[in-house]
């Protein structure tokens, strides 16, 4: 609101008050706060790594030992597979939730939201649950005569890949989605009516034009799966050991101080190299999946018809007598071809996606003592055991407590900062907002073993605001993203007729820009919640056994025995985040629609 | 039957000179619908429509949105599957046929150009999936943005390009193929009105070069009346008249295309008597005038046509005039556009040339106003 005094008088030297009043300070706290819960530990990770005889000792460690540089190589496949699994699967249902429309678009995109915002945890234990001796499957495999006897479908290579290609798959599509989205309707259809069938519509048209939105997806699912630790460690067998389960179990051993932050510094330094070699190519925008903060250069021409060059000459031979006469020979399939595609594709996806959750919701439901699906009979013996059992109850308030601290600081140190960004002349913004929201790329691991050090040397290891400050770190990103998102879609011209009107610059806030992002402002505080609600690697690293969190209740039962209390606190954390859902659903859309 | 529709639609290598006249034998589909019916949901988009179009003709359909005229475009592209009734075009059914292998060319509103190929790639887009050889879509590209005058303009991508440019470009690609049916979606509606009202003319000059048969949906009734050859008036999922220009506005069918197209004074009068080829009516105020006996209407009640430019001003009460008192009068350039309420209440729109001599009437004004029985339109 004081920007546009600021920016009509640029020349002037500024007096104290209009300093003061400078919008770019806004961004401070969250400057000072991530610097020093986020830099700082980051910083002092690397100076550890270097700190044996020789600043390589450690490294050198690290890959002359067979079993890491195994590791790193097996990272590496997983992740590739995973990320290449999650293209394929992702691009129809992204265009299945642009094909249909009324309820049936609500369904889809719901079933590919809902498990979007559920935890990682929880959607890992419904597929051990899915896959397990006495789980559906393996019902259903002996039950038609098919297996002799129920199998081990668990801890090994497929799992793991089944199991994290299918948790991240709805960021894959959400970003195919968000590009498949911005396209105008009418192109496919003129490239129908120019004569191009199903395929050559979608090789031409739909594929080059959604490629950014492809290389974004494909960036961050590769990116995610390189520090994925959860699923693995329990869909996974000894041969399945990805590299940030080593820093986990280092993390155990006193004496590897300085190898295991090595180990920490290779993952952090392989995760940068990739996302920098994507932003190069794609803009770093497509870590936050937007825009270009009003700072976009148009793209610069390019010259396609330039001088025939030898390689170019031979592309369109190539192009002349095999691309266009395949593309022509395909057009003869029928259209009902591509829909079919789409739809039978699409829809397995989302069924993938939706009936593990379904399976512990009614398992939650279960008169068995133990987890068998079909259920014998119905009762809420699990509910009642849940909410009568002292533990989970506690680790329930202390999580939601956490939680609630977490959204707080999230929120007022997220939601001034995007005013700052947003609203200040301030120089490099896509640098700073880079800053903002690194941490979302950070390999949660590594970050709980940064901070772990600093928590200990501060004495914050076990407390409530300990951890609600370190969910804090990836909780201010995503409000950073979604209020700047609701600023940006807040028309200016409104906010200078209210100065105009005589408005002082607080009121114009409170009665206009205000309630223009309050949505956007109660999104972004559930999903912050959710956020640190839902947190476990950060919490293994700084709680103590004094404090339970409900992920380290549920990590602990998890490894200890599957039975149906998880599927209640599941069920519980599904409703959870359809209600959530549901009041911000309308935001959202809104705030897609306006990006 | 798919196929030869195809090849029907591709007549081999038959391009006129740019600017030349109509390229001979190249003239387009006759197109047959007959009790066309699509519905969405509860709603009736088009109702039992009925349409002949003759080879090379030059048909607008014209409504208002949600009138059912872009449906009634969508289902000839194939965009969209009928719920009823059938389409034929030169004498063959088209239900069957996949868009992509009907063979028209389509302009959209929007233009849909491709934004990731350059001019000539979109414009060679439908010459190679026709398999037109590279040399041959190259020449017939360029010829094609010759005859638009976008050759300057061949290696620029579509965002580089103005609106008008870049719907010159989308008509460009809808041509190229030489199509014998050409689909027009609103396609001026975001353009500026003297761009608009250029690239009508050019739309108009290229439909006489290439002789295709075209399909114009717009809800802009000047636009209409200025290129078609016959119009198709449509409201709520029917077409409500279809005639020529001139037809249409000074015949209109019913009180909706009257006062649709153009601007229009409906006057509400009594039929006194009928003599021959005029009748005599009176209006509320008691004014009797005569008007050319419509389409036999006998007695009483009837709407009346007078258009706003067929309304003369007397200086003086005559024999024949009307006293009406002004309410507006405007300076439009070359016209002046006075609106006046008669004795009995009603407001007349009158339109008159700004001619030497003639001033610009003050509100509160008594002029006497009158018309002759030929400017008339008696409606039921």
């Amino acid at each position: 609101m004081t920007a546009l005094a600021a920016a009509s008088h640029p020349r002037r030297p500024a007096g104290f008050a209009v300093r003061l009043s400078n919008p770019a300070l806004l961004l401070l706290p969250a400057a000072l706060f991530l610097g020093f819960i986020y830099l700082l530990p980051v910083v002092d990770l690397f100076r550890i790594s270097v700190s044996g005889p020789t600043w390589s000792t450690f490294f050198e460690r690290v890959f002359s030992v067979p079993l890491y540089w195994d590791a790193l190589v097996r990272t590496m496949q997983i992740s590739l597979t995973v990320a290449t699994l999650c293209l394929l699967l992702g691009y129809p249902t992204a265009l299945l939730i642009r094909r249909t429309s009324g309820i049936a678009r609500i369904l889809v995109t719901a079933g590919v939201l809902l498990p979007y915002f559920i935890a990682i945890l929880i959607r890992t234990y419904a597929w051990m649950v899915l896959l397990g001796r006495n789980g559906p499957v393996n019902k259903l495999l002996t039950g038609l005569g098919l297996l002799g006897e129920p199998a081990q479908f668990l801890f090994n290579r497929g799992t793991v890949l089944l199991g994290m290609t299918a948790v991240l798959l709805p960021i894959m599509v959400l970003s195919i989605y968000s590009s498949v989205s911005r396209l105008d309707v009418a192109l496919p259809r003129a490239a129908q009516a120019s004569g191009a069938g199903p395929i050559a519509t979608f090789w031409r048209i739909l594929l080059p034009l959604t490629l950014p939105g492809m290389g974004a997806g494909f960036l961050l699912v590769f990116v995610a799966a390189l520090g994925f630790f959860i699923t693995p460690t329990l869909l996974g067998g000894p041969g399945d050991q990805m590299f940030a389960m080593h820093i986990v179990q280092q993390a155990d051993f006193i004496g590897s101080e300085g190898f295991l932050q090595a180990l920490a510094v290779v993952l952090l330094i392989i995760t940068l190299l990739f996302v920098a070699l994507a932003g190069h190519f794609l803009g770093f925008s497509f870590i936050w999946g937007g825009g270009q903060l009003a700072e976009g250069q148009p793209r610069p021409a390019t010259a396609h018809e330039a001088v025939p060059t030898p390689q170019r000459r031979l592309l369109a031979g190539v192009a002349d007598r095999v691309g266009w006469p395949a593309l022509r020979l395909l057009s003869r399939l029928n259209p009902a071809w591509g829909r079919w595609t789409v739809i039978l594709l699409g829809g397995a996806v989302i069924a993938t996606l939706i009936l593990p959750i379904l399976v512990v919701m009614v398992i939650s439901f279960s008169s068995a003592s133990y987890l068998t699906f079909p259920p014998p009979g119905l009762s809420l013996r699990w509910y009642e055991k849940f909410f009568s059992d002292p533990n989970w109850m506690e680790a329930f308030w202390k999580s939601s407590v956490i939680a609630a601290t977490s959204a707080i600081i999230s929120v007022t140190l997220g939601a001034s900062a995007a005013m700052g960004i947003v609203r200040s002349e301030i120089r490099g913004k896509s640098i700073i907002m880079l800053l903002l929201v690194s941490p979302v790329i950070v390999p949660p691991v590594v970050l709980g073993l940064s901070l772990y050090s600093l928590f200990l040397r501060f004495d914050l290891v076990g407390t409530i605001w300990g951890l609600a400050s370190a969910h804090a770190i990836g909780g201010i990103p995503l409000v950073v993203i979604i209020v700047s998102a609701a600023l940006q879609g807040v028309d200016r011209r409104l906010e200078q007729a209210a100065a105009l009107h005589g408005a002082p610059p607080l009121t114009v806030f409170r009665t206009v820009t205000l309630p223009a992002i309050a949505p956007g402002l109660a999104a972004a505080a559930f999903f912050a919640f959710l956020h640190s609600f839902d947190e476990l690697v950060l919490s293994l690293f700084l709680s103590s056994a004094q404090l339970k969190t409900l992920p380290l209740m549920l990590w602990a039962d998890i490894n200890y025995q599957l039975n149906p209390v998880l599927a209640v606190v599941s069920s519980l954390e599904v409703l959870l985040v359809v209600i959530g859902l549901a009041l911000a659903g309308p935001v959202l859309a809104r705030t897609r629609a306006g990006a | 039957m798919a196929t030869e529709l195809a090849s029907r639609a591709m007549p081999a290598a038959q391009v006129g000179q740019p600017g030349a006249a109509r390229a001979e034998g190249s003239i387009g589909s006759g197109i047959v619908m007959r009790e066309v019916v699509k519905n969405y949901g509860a709603f009736r988009a088009a109702d039992r429509i009925s349409l002949d179009i003759r080879p090379g003709e030059f048909i607008t359909l014209l409504g208002p949105s949600g009138s059912g005229k872009t449906t009634l475009l969508n289902l000839l592209a194939g965009f969209q599957k009928l719920d009823g009734g059938e389409m034929h075009v030169d004498n063959a059914p088209i239900d069957h046929v996949p868009t992509h292998r009907r063979g028209f060319g389509m302009v959209f509103q929007s233009y849909a150009l491709f934004p990731n190929m350059t001019v000539t790639q979109n414009v060679a887009f439908p010459l190679r999936m026709a398999g037109v050889d590279r040399e041959s879509a190259q020449r017939r590209v360029g010829e094609t943005l010759e005859m638009m005058r976008l050759s300057e303009h061949a290696a620029k991508t579509p965002s580089q390009m103005s609106g008008g440019q870049q719907q010159r470009v989308a008509i460009a690609r809808a041509i190229v193929r030489r199509p014998k049916i050409v689909l027009m979606d609103e396609p001026l509606s975001a353009l500026d009105r003297r761009l608009r009202e250029s690239i009508q003319i050019e739309i108009r000059a290229l439909h006489r070069t290439i002789g295709s048969t075209i399909l114009f949906v717009t809800h802009d009734q000047g636009e209409a009346l200025t290129m078609s050859d016959r119009i198709a008036v449509m409201d709520a999922g029917r077409i409500v008249q279809i005639g020529t220009p001139t037809d249409i506005y000074r015949h209109p069918q019913n009180r909706f295309v009257a006062s649709f197209v153009g601007e229009s004074n409906l006057i509400e009068a009594e039929i006194v008597q009928r003599r021959g080829a005029t009748m005599a009516l009176r209006n509320r105020a008691g004014y009797v005038f005569e008007a050319d006996a419509g389409h036999g209407i006998e007695v009483g009640r009837a709407a009346v046509l007078v258009r706003p430019e067929r309304i003369a001003i007397a200086g003086s009460p005559g024999p024949n005039t009307m006293p009406v008192t002004v309410t507006s009068a405007l300076f439009l350039g070359e016209v002046l556009r006075i609106e006046a309420r008669t004795e009995s209440g009603e407001t007349l729109l009158i339109r008159c040339m700004d001619t030497a001599g003639r001033s610009l009437p003050d509100v509160g004004e008594r002029l006497h106003v009158s018309w002759g029985a030929a400017d008339c339109w008696v409606l039921s």
